[in-house]
């Protein structure tokens, strides 16, 4: 039964070839059939760069994304008390949280939005009260004294130097004998950080967590989490959703605190694919167009072959063969130029960019194995569609028909 | 081996309606050798294409070596075509893109059988018909005649019990023609083949055991064989 079912393989692939090869002797199908194939060049070639820069750029931007937020982290909810230690307090909750297995540490973030007040002038900034050291992701050292640390970009459009001082202020005001007061703190500038992050004009100014919690009372508070290296985020936020009740806060790995970013980058990915994929489209047009003057000039031939004992099902398997035959090529093509293009732009930086506008100078360039797996796929799709529409035309000729073209 | 009833076939000329066949009936022996003989556009060729399985009656019953073919679906048709019948057509109808072997051969790969026991097979058909030294030809690199050898040797390759002929020598002339037949005759003999052939020659007609007219889409009896193909078993 295989070795019977290998020689029907074995004939489709005859006949193919054989076609295949006749397709070089005729001008017109050769025009095409060469159409077909730079078109398959050029469009897979295409897609591979146009993925390789769109994953150069997110992975560019998901490595900083990684490094400047935690692998799983604790939104606080607004009930729970930072100030007690009992059940249902911060503490409690951070004893339960580094008692879970893979967490090393955890520390306790307040977020809020307030302004840096100076004698030059008053920005608004975005603030995050810590606990102990700054968070991982500012990348400081621990500060000498308690105070401020604020961003250099900021820091150079105050004035602000380390042994300086700063006043904080918090949109929350309090009530005094004298009527509502605004909340305004002086601070020293502990320290001034240059995260290298130009254009992120968010970046935030820290201050001690319960000078935080002082000025801006009713923020956001988080708890950020450091895991063992081997720790898998997805697993251990799982145990943490069993030991922390949904009213104590929520637990969020870095992609689902990211997702709606995370989101926008796969449909960018996906939407440039698709504007991108209509060459291979139009391409499997013109292999369409090749099939079909191919079988137009075989179609007694495929009645003979029909006549002689030729299944449907084979006949559809010859063109289809001829369809991969008359599109591999183009396609293996594009896809190793459009591979080879991508990673000598990566490796020599030829496309540059202006240093203050995103976070890398030049355009990246990342092949990735799935990529070049989509491109391959659809690829596939487009031209075995292509295929199967010719491939269904044969099979439903009539031979007797087909024959009798012969002869007109 | 053949049983042919009541096969009746009608094709759309425009708004008008012709009817080919009406009611066709025949009955043809194991190994016999039978002629429809009838004018242009009798529905000789019709009426071939039904029995090999190429086209199917409007009604009636066509029953080939024990198949009901109306009752087959495609797949088993062509599988039928490919073991049970050989076609010899009057434009030889061979594959430019094959040699000769290859051209003779291809029945038993569509078959599935092993390429080595097929050339040996193919070539010695060739030989026998004169051929073997042309096997690695392709057809527009052969003669008229050679092309239908070729084309007789691929009919008979997987010694099918029934050969259907339509118009063998129609395109021949008469040296080339008489030539052919002969082949074809000795050939069929050596395997028992039962022969169906459609012609307008009286020539060829009368070397066949029966001759039947198509006409008005129904069968005669024509004539008496002249010079039969071989001694009729019915």
């Amino acid at each position: 039964m295989l070795r019977i079912a290998s020689r029907a393989v074995g004939f489709v692939w005859h006949v193919a070839l054989r076609y295949f090869r006749s397709t070089r002797a005729d001008a017109h199908i050769r025009v095409l059939s060469s159409l077909t194939a730079g078109g398959l060049a050029v469009g897979t070639a295409a897609l591979v760069l146009a993925l390789a820069a769109l994953s150069g750029f997110q992975n560019h931007l998901l490595r900083d994304l990684a490094l400047h937020t935690p692998a799983l982290q604790v939104e606080l909810g607004g009930r729970v008390d930072s100030a007690t230690g009992g059940v249902g307090s911060a503490a409690s909750i951070v004893d339960r949280v580094t008692a879970a297995e893979g967490v090393v540490a955890a520390q306790e973030l307040l977020y809020a939005r307030g302004w840096l007040v100076d004698r030059r002038g008053v920005a608004a900034v975005e603030v995050v009260g810590y606990e102990q050291a700054p968070p991982a992701w500012i990348p400081v050292e621990a500060a000498a004294v308690p105070g401020l640390i604020v961003p250099l970009q900021v820091a150079q459009r105050m004035g602000l130097t380390v042994g300086g001082s700063a006043r904080v202020a918090s949109p929350r005001s309090s009530l005094t004998p004298v009527g509502p007061r605004p909340r305004v703190r002086t601070l020293p500038v502990a320290a001034i950080y240059d995260a290298e992050r130009a254009g992120y004009e968010d970046l935030p100014v820290l201050l001690p967590l319960e000078q935080a919690a002082a000025l801006f009372a009713g923020g956001d508070r988080r708890l950020d989490l450091t895991l063992a290296p081997a720790a898998d985020p997805e697993e251990v936020a799982a145990d943490l959703r069993a030991a922390i009740a949904p009213a104590e806060g929520s637990v969020a790995t870095w992609r689902q605190a990211n997702r709606a970013l995370l989101f926008v980058l796969r449909l960018e990915k996906g939407l440039v694919f698709s504007a991108v994929a209509l060459i291979v489209a139009v391409a499997a047009f013109a292999l369409l167009a090749s099939l079909s003057l191919v079988l137009s000039s075989k179609r007694s031939e495929v009645g003979v072959l029909a006549a002689m004992g030729v299944p449907p099902a084979r006949l559809r398997g010859i063109f289809l063969t001829l369809g991969v035959l008359l599109s591999v090529g183009g396609a293996g093509v594009g896809v190793l130029v459009g591979a080879g293009i991508a990673l000598l732009l990566d490796s020599f930086r030829v496309l540059s960019l202006p240093s203050d506008v995103y976070i890398v100078d030049y355009v990246p360039f990342l092949v990735r194995e799935e990529d070049l797996f989509v491109v391959a796929f659809s690829t596939i799709l487009f031209t075995g569609a292509a295929s199967l529409l010719s491939a269904r035309k044969a099979s439903r000729l009539d031979p007797v028909e087909a024959m009798r073209s012969a002869r007109t | 081996m053949i049983f042919v009833a009541g096969v009746t076939k009608a094709y759309r000329d425009g708004e008008a309606r012709r009817e080919v066949l009406r009611g066709v009936d025949l009955e043809v022996g194991r190994g016999e050798t039978v002629a429809i003989v009838g004018p242009s556009g009798s529905g000789k060729s019709t009426l071939l294409n039904i029995l090999g399985a190429l086209d199917t009656p409007d009604a009636g019953t066509v029953r080939i070596d024990g198949v009901e073919l109306s009752a087959a679906r495609p797949a088993a048709l062509a599988g039928f075509r490919n073991r049970s019948l050989g076609f010899v057509f009057q434009f030889h109808q061979l594959l430019p893109d094959f040699t000769a072997l290859e051209n003779v051969t291809m029945p038993g790969r569509i078959a599935g059988r092993s390429a080595a026991s097929l050339v040996t097979e193919g070539l010695e058909l060739l030989g026998q018909v004169g051929l073997r030294d042309r096997a690695g030809d392709f057809p527009q690199q052969l003669s008229g005649g050679e092309r239908q050898r070729v084309a007789i040797c691929r009919a008979l390759m997987l010694e099918p019990p029934v050969l259907l002929a339509d118009e063998p020598t129609g395109n021949l002339d008469a040296t080339s023609g008489a030539r052919v037949l002969e082949l074809l005759n000795d050939l069929r003999q050596r395997r028992a083949t039962t022969l169906v052939l459609v012609t307008h020659n009286p020539a060829v007609a009368s070397r066949c055991g029966r001759t039947l007219l198509l006409d008005g889409g129904r069968l005669a009896r024509h004539q008496a064989p002249g010079r039969p193909l071989n001694r009729q078993r019915r």
